[in-house]
């Protein structure tokens, strides 16, 4: 009896064994050293800015996040923002480690701020270069230039977030893009517009405005004491797109135009148009916004823009009577007027594009994708000589 | 003894040797091809695809290769060659470990790990090495069904996010470049080779050649059909994208609430892989049991198995920073191995035996 026993161990030996081994490599595969991140040595990078600097190459700003209560007394993540100075984005790095002790972990920054003259002066791809080659690091994080240094900007004090940079990723949330207020970017959007034959991109344009607060009231305006000076809060938007070509920032788009390039990339869901009737300001919310840019690549290319928007009224700058609240009809005019807007910024936003240089609506990887002969016989003049037709069409709900 | 059953064989094919592909390959022939990189990958798949279905052809006699060399060549010339199908094997296997390490230790690991990380992977590859194909037939049960969800929640995850018209315009990279692609990328196609390690442990069935071939097409459409949206979703920078399968989910809207759920089918398939990355040294050490074994010598494949585990632990600490230069070496300067005994000597051994049992008829 006990021999039969034995001899039956015997026989699922193997295979205990056998799980016993996939257990421990499955393990040691996927236990991530626990996560385990010593918060005391590691700085997790919230964002990072970067500005040139004439002296030593690159200035790189990181905003870390710190345990809650060190800076702040309430509210969400807390932060601090360390400036180091380097020939190269690693250097900057390597900066931060020298002088805090705290190893700089990118696996969480969710933003890349990029200085207004930094994008301006020369290619960005030396320094988003670092980024793309961190293999921890997610590509998929938000990428943004700002009015002044990106220093300036994460280490300003928002108004409505504990970070300037959660305050700053807020603007580009799926409802403010759907609203047609904003456009977002990710690094690897841009760096694949960057890597195509457009060469071109475009990302976000950080403007900061000071926080109007009551100066009687208890509210953000605080002074700390002792007669230092008060904290100016500030309150950031995203309505200007800064246009990119080959890594340069070669112009920028107005708000205006900024929602006329929305519509055209098809983002607009319940955002707002304003338009005029009798020479007073309308308001229409769009409901449905079908954009599109077409490359016609028999004989000579031609483009065609393609706006087509159902509309329903909003809000007027007058009082109205009750009928025209509850009816919320749009006249023929009014209609004609919010096509006549669309197409004066979609126009304007071509253009921009065209005179920049900078292939927004990937013409150049259109004519590529259909014919590399033509596309070569074309590549150096397609975006200033082609012909354009704008159809833009402005429907009522029903 | 146990025998491999035309289900298990299937599965082998379809869900378990494509999975090996999707891992560095696929920047590889990026590298070389660009946007064509969908040809070198269906070339090597074809000609995979001919040479598999010839070795089941075969399977029908139910000899090991080394009995149907011997039948017709003698013990001697069968013992040479299978040593130095074994030695191509052995060599043909730092690859696929070396991309299995990098590949945990980067895409499972926030900061590089320690080397103890994947060392144990060894433990396992040695105790599975000296056990008996069968026993991998029955591994390939679970583990297809686990492949073929994992691999679908994947392409879920990821068609889309992918720009199929990053693709065109086909052909423009020109015929250099795709037959760069395909030949520096045969390092990846093993399969035939390895198939050759099941001949007379394969239980054969009427049409058992047809369903091999039909299962190792489905496995490379789904490859091709991968590589499309890898390039797809990446484009000008799939050539930085190592570790391909890991990423192109990660853009998947419901990710943002959800997490990153697709770990769950990135976890399941190196499960998968840490199976498919020991199929070369289990073949090679398969191979020097044929050749020299007997019912005497049956620690033989145990010990074998030790060795050549202990040595190729040994290299790849040795080549732990080296991935990219060895890359070179075996799949560049060295890549005319590959289709010496993937290829051509499997396709002309088998098609002088079928030759020969027709004249003998």
């Amino acid at each position: 009896m006990k021999q039969n026993k034995f001899t039956r161990f015997l026989k699922t030996v193997p295979l205990k064994l056998w799980l016993l081994l996939a257990a421990i490599v499955a393990f040691s595969f996927i236990s991530n050293d626990f996560g385990l991140v010593d918060i005391q040595k590691t700085a997790i990078v919230l964002a990072a800015g970067i500005d040139r600097n004439a002296e030593k190459g690159y200035t790189l700003t990181a905003q870390i996040a710190v345990p809650k209560g060190v800076d702040r007394t309430t509210g969400g993540t807390s932060s601090v923002e360390f400036v180091a100075e380097g020939e190269t984005i690693a250097d900057c790095v390597s900066d931060i480690y020298c002088k805090t002790g705290w190893v700089p972990k990118f696996v969480f920054c969710n933003l890349i701020v990029i200085g207004d003259e930094t994008a301006k002066t020369e290619n960005i791809f030396d320094a988003l270069d670092f980024f793309l080659r961190n293999e921890y690091m997610s590509d998929n994080c938000f990428i943004a230039t700002c009015q002044g240094t990106a220093k300036e900007l994460l280490n300003s004090e928002s108004a409505i977030d504990d970070t300037s940079s959660m305050a700053i990723t807020k603007l580009f949330s799926n409802a403010n893009v759907k609203s047609g207020k904003a456009m977002k970017m990710s690094l690897r959007e841009f760096a694949m517009g960057y890597h195509s034959v457009t060469e071109s991109g475009y990302m976000p344009y950080i403007v900061q405005h000071k926080q109007e607060t009551n100066e009687n009231s208890s509210g953000n305006n605080t002074t700390q004491g002792g007669g230092e000076q008060a904290t100016e809060y500030k309150i950031y938007c995203a309505e200007r797109t800064a246009l990119f070509s080959k890594g340069k920032q070669v112009a920028l788009l107005g708000p205006d135009e900024t929602f006329a390039f929305s519509l055209i990339k098809s983002n607009v869901f319940t955002g707002s148009l304003l338009t005029e009737e009798d020479g007073k300001p309308v308001s229409l919310t769009v409901l449905n916004d079908k954009g599109d840019v077409s490359l016609n690549t028999k004989g000579a290319p031609k483009v065609t823009v393609k706006v087509e928007l159902t509309v329903r009224l909003f809000n007027r700058a007058i009082p109205s009577e009750i009928e025209d609240v509850a009816k919320n009809e749009i006249s023929d005019k009014l209609k004609e007027n919010a096509k006549e807007t669309v197409l004066k910024t979609v126009e304007k936003v071509f253009e921009t594009s065209r005179k920049s240089g900078c292939d927004l609506f990937k013409l150049n990887q259109s004519l590529y994708r259909s014919s590399a002969k033509k596309y070569e016989e074309w590549k150096d003049t397609l975006l200033s000589v082609v012909p354009v037709t704008y159809e833009i069409n402005v429907k009522t709900a029903k | 003894m146990n025998k491999i059953s035309t289900r298990q064989l299937c599965f082998f094919l379809a869900a378990i040797a494509p999975v090996g592909k999707i891992v560095l390959m696929p920047t590889n022939l990026i590298y070389f091809s660009k946007n064509n990189l969908l040809f070198p990958a269906a070339m090597n798949f074809l000609l995979q695809a001919a040479v598999i279905f010839l070795v089941l052809l075969i399977a029908k006699n139910d000899k090991s290769f080394y009995q149907l060399i011997a039948d017709k060549l003698g013990n001697v010339t069968a013992k040479i060659i299978l040593t130095f199908f074994a030695l191509f094997f052995f060599f043909a296997s730092l690859m696929p470990l070396l991309e299995q390490k990098i590949f945990v230790q980067s895409s499972f690991y926030d900061t590089l790990p320690s080397i103890l990380s994947f060392s144990s992977f060894f433990v396992f590859s040695a105790y599975l090495c000296s056990k008996p194909l069968s026993s991998f037939g029955r591994a390939w049960d679970i583990l297809a069904p686990l492949s073929i969800a994992a691999f679908f929640g994947i392409i879920f995850f990821s068609v889309g996010s992918a720009d199929f018209g990053a693709l065109a315009p086909a052909l423009q990279s020109g015929a250099g470049q795709i037959f760069r692609g395909f030949a520096y990328n045969m390092g990846w196609f093993l399969d035939s080779a390895i198939l050759l390690s099941f001949l007379g442990k394969i239980d054969y069935k009427k049409g058992l050649p047809w369903k091999g071939l039909l299962s190792y097409l489905a496995g490379a459409a789904a490859v091709l059909l991968f590589l499309a949206i890898f390039y797809g979703i990446f484009q000008g920078i799939a050539i930085n994208q190592e570790f391909a399968f890991t990423k192109t989910s990660k853009y998947f809207s419901g990710i943002d609430t959800l997490g990153r759920i697709d770990f769950l089918f990135i976890y399941s398939l190196a499960l998968v892989m840490a199976f498919y990355a020991i199929m070369p040294m289990q073949a090679g050490i398969d191979f020097l049991r044929q050749a020299y074994g007997s019912r005497e010598k049956r620690f033989l494949p145990a010990i074998l198995s030790i060795a050549v585990n202990a040595v190729l632990l040994v290299l790849t600490l040795l080549f732990d920073f080296r991935y990219i230069s060895l890359n070179n070496l075996i799949n560049g300067t060295l890549f005319w191995i590959f289709p010496i005994f993937c290829l051509l000597l499997p396709a002309l051994a088998l098609l002088f035996m079928i030759r020969r049992r027709r004249e003998t008829k």
